[in-house]
């Protein structure tokens, strides 16, 4: 392999260089700590990361995309809801219509931004809250309880030590994004799009297409992050709260996705994910308060953001040129000096 | 994100013809919506009481306080700032923590509060072009933390007196309004008569032409966010007398409720244009509508989702209008 | 003088004419190619060359005339309408995907493209298109940002080659690429002709014109002059067709009363990235300098370079004897440099607000009392720049976005005058879209600024203006400065004949 392809092998690897470092952490804990580490912790992360998890890859494929979905929270709420409610004697029927919702709601959204040409930021704002009412509206302002004990058991169970079917869930999603994107004409187009909308259309790339089937694809994907959380603690609540959107945008940044569109993959997603939930796990063992997990939650976040601000790169640019101006000029005084 | 996340993208795929009706029937659902609530109005038993109306003005106060910096930064091009309303929760602690140095310091300490945070965010945001959005998100996370370090979570409880003048009522309406009313206008004459204001207009005009015209970008962001966040600080402060007390629980739907009184109010989302004034009568609509659902009995759920709607409605018929002009 | 139809053509315009407002870009053009064929369109600036262009490419359509393809009548009302009928197009901005990589790039957008990637199916084929271009020893999976200009033009072309049409459309393909890279874009396009494909090749460079095509049409001010065997034409006899009737030359502008010859702005060895390099520029006091050079010549980047707009930029910009920091449009303002760019309304004006606050925009600080504007002042500023301007006063609270080009970039323009901090006036295409009579009045201007002793700097492509404007004219081709001379000593076919095909100034031993 030529130097080029191994430093873009290694700048894609950012996300699973972060996973390893946040392991490392992880086993060495009984060496920093009074606590031990055991297979359920591996396996409590796992699972917490199930559902922000696949917020995480649906908020990412939007920003990939180009565009930011705010309103996937709010599906995943709806989402949560709806499968409850519905899906009382049967689960899947409650997951489908879940997820039924989603195609809806997306393809409105999606609709929206692509043919009126209106940004995506404050439709999936206004989408967000909307969603959040019809949430409490469905349930009365109440969280709503499931009868179905049995589906949450089995979702949750132990499988292969670290797994469960939800997990195993998550991780098929994750794979089935990640065969679309790299397998099929999808991902090139979808990254087009992201990279930049213009070009992408002067190509001939479908791109009011790819923006809906995005944003279905994002509501869809968030409705069954909600269905299965629901399930998992037999409960349905009506405002998830701030939270989730922190760790999935955060998840997806960590993943290598970029603010500006056209980057990122969904294993990087997954792996972000995976690191943000193991980190938490280890704040839970070592018995940290909650407010330092906010905390450096948020403060990771800034730092990410503040690294893939564009002036920010620009600046750096300036500087380097400056000083190689100021050397050029020290050159040609020397040389000038010497006539 | 190509442009997108802050500020319209390129190039609509839909007709002009196509765009046409969608907006005439948009405009037309409008009408019919101010239709269906007008007679709402007049069939709802004491909506139109001398008490009714003064909640509904009431209500406002907040709201419209936080909402005049979320229309700042929207005008300026940065679309929203999701930490203002946490930053009015955090202001409040900060008050009534402050309380004890008496009335006077407490307030000016708790504004240049509010400033200091905002003009951080704000510079980042104008020299380096960060996501607005995402960083307010984290700034969100942070503030929570540094709140649960200072004070353990807890609510703060001011001692007792001084500060009660904040909380009279002069000609029924409680002082939360006419200090709202005070921050509008403020807002408004820096907005349209000073260097600074004008500035803001320009960048969120066309932020590449300001930053090649050589304006200061940094200067101007931390100036729009600074004052939002005095803004919310005195919201902050108001909310802090009006409780008795301050926790992180008087954040509320605040944020959201002040982007849907501006963008109601008819601020363009891709900014540049729009005025506090306009997003007061934004705010007024959203709680007349929220006051007439709570009067008819319908849950918070439907009164959220309305809300919601509605933002999406005015959105889309702000966009179409604003591109129906653009030739 | 034309030649007869030929039913065989690929694709045939028949007098086509379009209109833009009160402009008529296209008057009854008659064009057709034949199959392999490679024809070549020519003409100066505003000619019709690029509406032609779009008319066949589907981005605009003819309001008169017919258009045929393979004999049918068609109409192209969309690029994928274009792309369908078999007709592939390169523009002059590149459409590569600078994230994705050379084979993602090659393959995007194709309507024949399969669902289901098939990567050895894919390998071979990019091999293929890369060989055909000449990028063999380019790594497929490399992304298209690390490529320079040059190379993304020829990736946009493996591209367009890689459509299986019948009708290659080339938009200036040659203006950023090295003579090797010509050379491979030549080889190709000779064998997709050979092939039975017909090339229609837009091009500024008639020397290229000569060597590569068959046929060349010439367009002048929106009609067809003659279209020709090139065998038949060498380059003087093209430049005149391309001109017409050559106008009595304006008298040169007089040296100014008063003008002191003080260097203002010294200039050395700017360089941007490989855009351009080793430019050296001394101007002085109230003189007007022309960058005469087309497309990818390197005149816009040294005037945003001067103007801070470019990070990469490394040199020496000297105002007044100070140091410019470059890379900051802050700073540059600051220095005393004030920028009117050649896009005025993606980065020049405030489309949204009123006339008059863009013409004050610059001055704001000085129309007001502290942080306070004074309104009175800002109104009386606004209305004096008008008049200079020649703006109704009535229209000044009109947004900008109300007025024509021409106004527009009199409003750009005036809110640079009557400013004593301004040193020098950088101006990029200053009468791009405008018509003939504001052309005039913002000539006016120009020279009004450099009568009161304003440093003008301008970048053009238009001979016309070079020559009005200009008191030194230095020219640029491919990056570097060809050519320095004062306004007596040129003609438009010494300033056309560098700009298309001069040679680079020998840098200072």
């Amino acid at each position: 392999m030529n130097p080029a392809a191994i430093k873009r092998f290694l700048a894609g690897g950012a996300p699973f260089f972060i996973f390893g470092m946040v392991l490392l952490a992880f086993l060495l804990v009984p060496f920093y700590s009074t606590e031990q580490i055991s297979d359920f912790n591996a396996f409590n992360s796992l699972q917490s990361a199930s559902s922000v998890g696949l917020l995480a890859l649906a908020i990412g494929l939007s920003m990939i995309a180009g565009e930011f979905d705010l309103s996937t929270v709010g599906m995943y709420a709806l989402g949560g809801m709806l499968a409850v409610k519905l899906g009382a004697d049967s689960p899947l029927l409650g997951v489908a219509a879940a997820m039924g919702a989603g195609v809806v709601v997306g393809a409105i959204q999606g609709g929206i931004i692509a043919k009126l040409g209106i940004s995506s930021v404050p439709v999936t704002l206004g989408g967000y809250i909307a969603l959040l009412g019809l949430t409490s509206v469905i349930s009365s302002g109440e969280s709503v309880a499931y009868e179905n004990f049995d589906v949450g058991i089995s979702l949750d169970q132990q499988t292969l030590t670290f797994f469960s079917p939800r997990s195993l869930i998550m991780i098929g999603a994750f794979v089935l994004v990640a065969v679309l994107i790299r397998w099929t004409r999808i991902g090139r187009d979808l990254r087009a799009v992201g990279g930049d909308r213009r070009a992408a259309r002067a190509a001939g790339v479908r791109t009011d297409r790819i923006l809906v089937g995005t944003f279905i694809a994002t509501a869809v994907i968030s409705a069954l992050a909600g269905a299965l959380l629901s399930y998992s603690i037999a409960t349905a609540k009506p405002d998830p709260g701030g939270a989730p959107l922190v760790f999935a945008v955060t998840a997806a940044l960590l993943g290598g996705v970029t603010l500006a569109g056209g980057k990122g993959t969904a294993a990087g997603i997954l792996a972000g994910a995976l690191s943000l939930s193991l980190l938490q796990e280890i704040f839970v063992i070592v018995a940290t308060p909650d407010y330092v997990s906010d905390l450096v939650l948020g403060g990771l976040l800034i730092i990410v953001v503040a690294f893939d601000a564009p002036r920010l790169k620009s600046r750096m640019i300036a500087m380097r040129s400056r000083a190689a101006s100021r050397r050029m000029a020290q050159v040609a005084m020397k040389e000038l000096k010497q006539e | 994100m190509s442009g997108a996340a802050v500020g319209a993208p390129e190039q609509a795929a839909a007709s002009r013809s196509a765009r046409k009706v969608i907006l005439l029937v948009l405009q037309g659902l409008v009408a019919l919506a101010g239709l269906v609530i007008l007679v709402g109005a007049i069939t709802t038993q004491g909506f139109f009481s001398v008490d009714n109306l003064k909640a509904i003005l009431a209500s406002v106060g907040f709201v419209g306080m936080v909402a005049v910096g979320m229309t700042v930064i929207m005008i300026s091009g940065s679309f929203v700032s999701m930490s203002l309303g946490t930053q009015a929760a955090v202001s409040a602690i900060f008050f009534v923590w402050a309380l004890k140095f008496g009335v006077a310091p407490a307030i000016a300490m708790t504004i240049a509060f509010g400033l200091i945070i905002g003009s951080i965010q704000g510079y980042a945001i104008g020299a380096f072009g960060a996501n607005p959005i995402v960083l307010t998100i984290a700034v969100v996370a942070v503030l929570e933390g540094m709140v649960v370090v200072f004070s353990s979570g807890g609510t703060q409880t001011p001692p007792n007196g001084a500060y009660e003048f904040l909380n009279d009522t002069i000609l029924g309406l409680p002082m939360s309004f006419y200090v709202m009313l005070g921050v509008v206008a403020v807002a408004e004459l820096i907005m349209r008569r000073t260097t600074f204001g004008r500035q803001v207009y320009m960048v969120g005009d066309n932020p590449l032409a300001a930053f090649v015209a050589g304006l200061p970008m940094g200067k101007i962001g931390a100036g729009v966010f600074g004052l939002a966040g005095v803004a919310s600080a005195v919201a902050g402060i108001m909310l802090g007398a009006y409780n008795q007390g301050a926790s992180l629980l008087l954040t509320g739907s605040l944020t959201y409720d002040a982007i849907a009184a501006t963008l109601v109010g008819g601020t363009l989302v891709s900014g540049g244009k729009g005025s506090v004034w306009k997003t007061l009568v934004g705010a007024l609509v959203i709680a007349t509508i929220t006051d007439l659902l709570l009067l008819r009995g319908y849950s918070t759920g439907v009164q959220i989702m309305v809300k919601g709607l509605l933002v999406v409605v005015v959105v889309i018929v702000v966009h179409l209008r604003s591109q129906g002009t653009r030739s | 003088m034309s030649d007869p139809v030929d039913n065989n053509a690929l694709i045939a315009l028949e007098a086509v004419s379009r209109s833009f407002g009160a402009i008529r870009a296209v008057d009854e053009v008659s064009f057709e190619l034949r199959p392999g064929e490679i024809h070549a369109l020519c003409g100066h600036n505003g000619a019709g060359k690029s509406t032609v262009v779009k008319m066949i490419t589907g981005l605009v359509q003819p309001d008169g005339g017919t258009v045929r393809v393979g004999g049918e009548a068609s109409r192209i009302r969309s690029p994928q309408d274009a792309q369908e009928l078999g007709i592939a197009f390169v523009d002059q901005e590149l459409s590569v995907i600078p994230i994705l990589s050379v084979a993602n790039n090659i393959q995007l957008g194709g309507v024949s493209e399969p669902f289901f990637n098939r990567p050895r199916r894919t390998r071979a084929r990019v091999r293929e298109l890369l060989d055909l271009v000449g990028l063999s020893d380019l790594d497929p999976a490399e992304p298209v940002a690390g490529l320079s200009m040059g190379r993304r033009q020829l990736v946009e072309i493996a591209r367009a080659l890689g459509r299986n049409a019948k009708v290659l459309v080339l938009d200036e393909p040659t203006a950023t690429l090295s003579s090797a890279e010509i050379e491979h874009v030549f080889s190709a396009v000779r064998r997709v002709a050979a092939t039975g494909c017909g090339v229609i090749f837009v091009s500024h460079r008639l020397d290229e014109v000569l060597q590569l095509c068959d046929r060349v049409t010439v367009l002048r001010d929106g009609k067809r002059v003659d279209t020709a065997e090139t065998s038949a034409l060498d380059v003087d006899r093209l430049v005149s067709m391309m001109l017409g009737d050559v106008p009595p030359e304006p008298a040169p502008t007089l040296p100014q009363e008063g003008r002191k010859s003080e260097t203002v702005v010294r200039v050395t060895d700017l360089s941007v990235g490989d855009r351009t390099s080793g430019f050296s520029l001394e101007a002085r006091h109230g003189h007007v300098y022309a960058l005469a050079g087309q497309v990818g010549s390197g005149a816009t980047e040294i005037l945003r370079a001067i103007a801070g707009l470019e990070p990469s930029a490394v040199g020496s910009v000297e105002i007044e004897g100070r140091q410019l920091t470059l890379g900051s449009p802050e700073r540059a303002e600051a220095g005393g440099v004030s920028y009117v760019s050649n896009d005025r309304k993606g980065d020049g004006l405030f489309l949204g607000l009123s006339a008059r606050d863009n013409l004050v925009s610059t001055r704001l600080r000085k129309l007001s009392r502290g942080p306070v504007l004074d309104m009175a002042s800002l109104r009386e500023a606004a209305k004096g720049l008008a008049d200079t301007i020649g703006l109704a006063p009535g229209r000044l609270p009109e947004p900008a976005e109300n007025f024509s080009g021409g106004n527009q970039q009199k409003i750009f323009i005036g809110r640079t005058l009557e400013r004593p901090e301004t040193r020098v006036l950088l101006l990029d295409e200053p009468t791009r879209g405008v018509d003939v009579k504001g052309r005039i009045e913002i000539h006016g201007l120009v020279r009004g600024a450099a009568r009161e002793g304003t440093t003008v700097i301008f970048a053009s492509t238009e001979i016309d203006e070079i020559l009005d404007l200009a008191d030194d004219i230095v020219t640029m081709r491919a990056g570097r400065v060809v050519g320095r001379h004062s306004r007596s000593e040129v003609d438009a076919e010494l300033l056309l004949a560098e700009m298309t095909h001069g040679r680079a100034e020998r840098a200072a031993a």
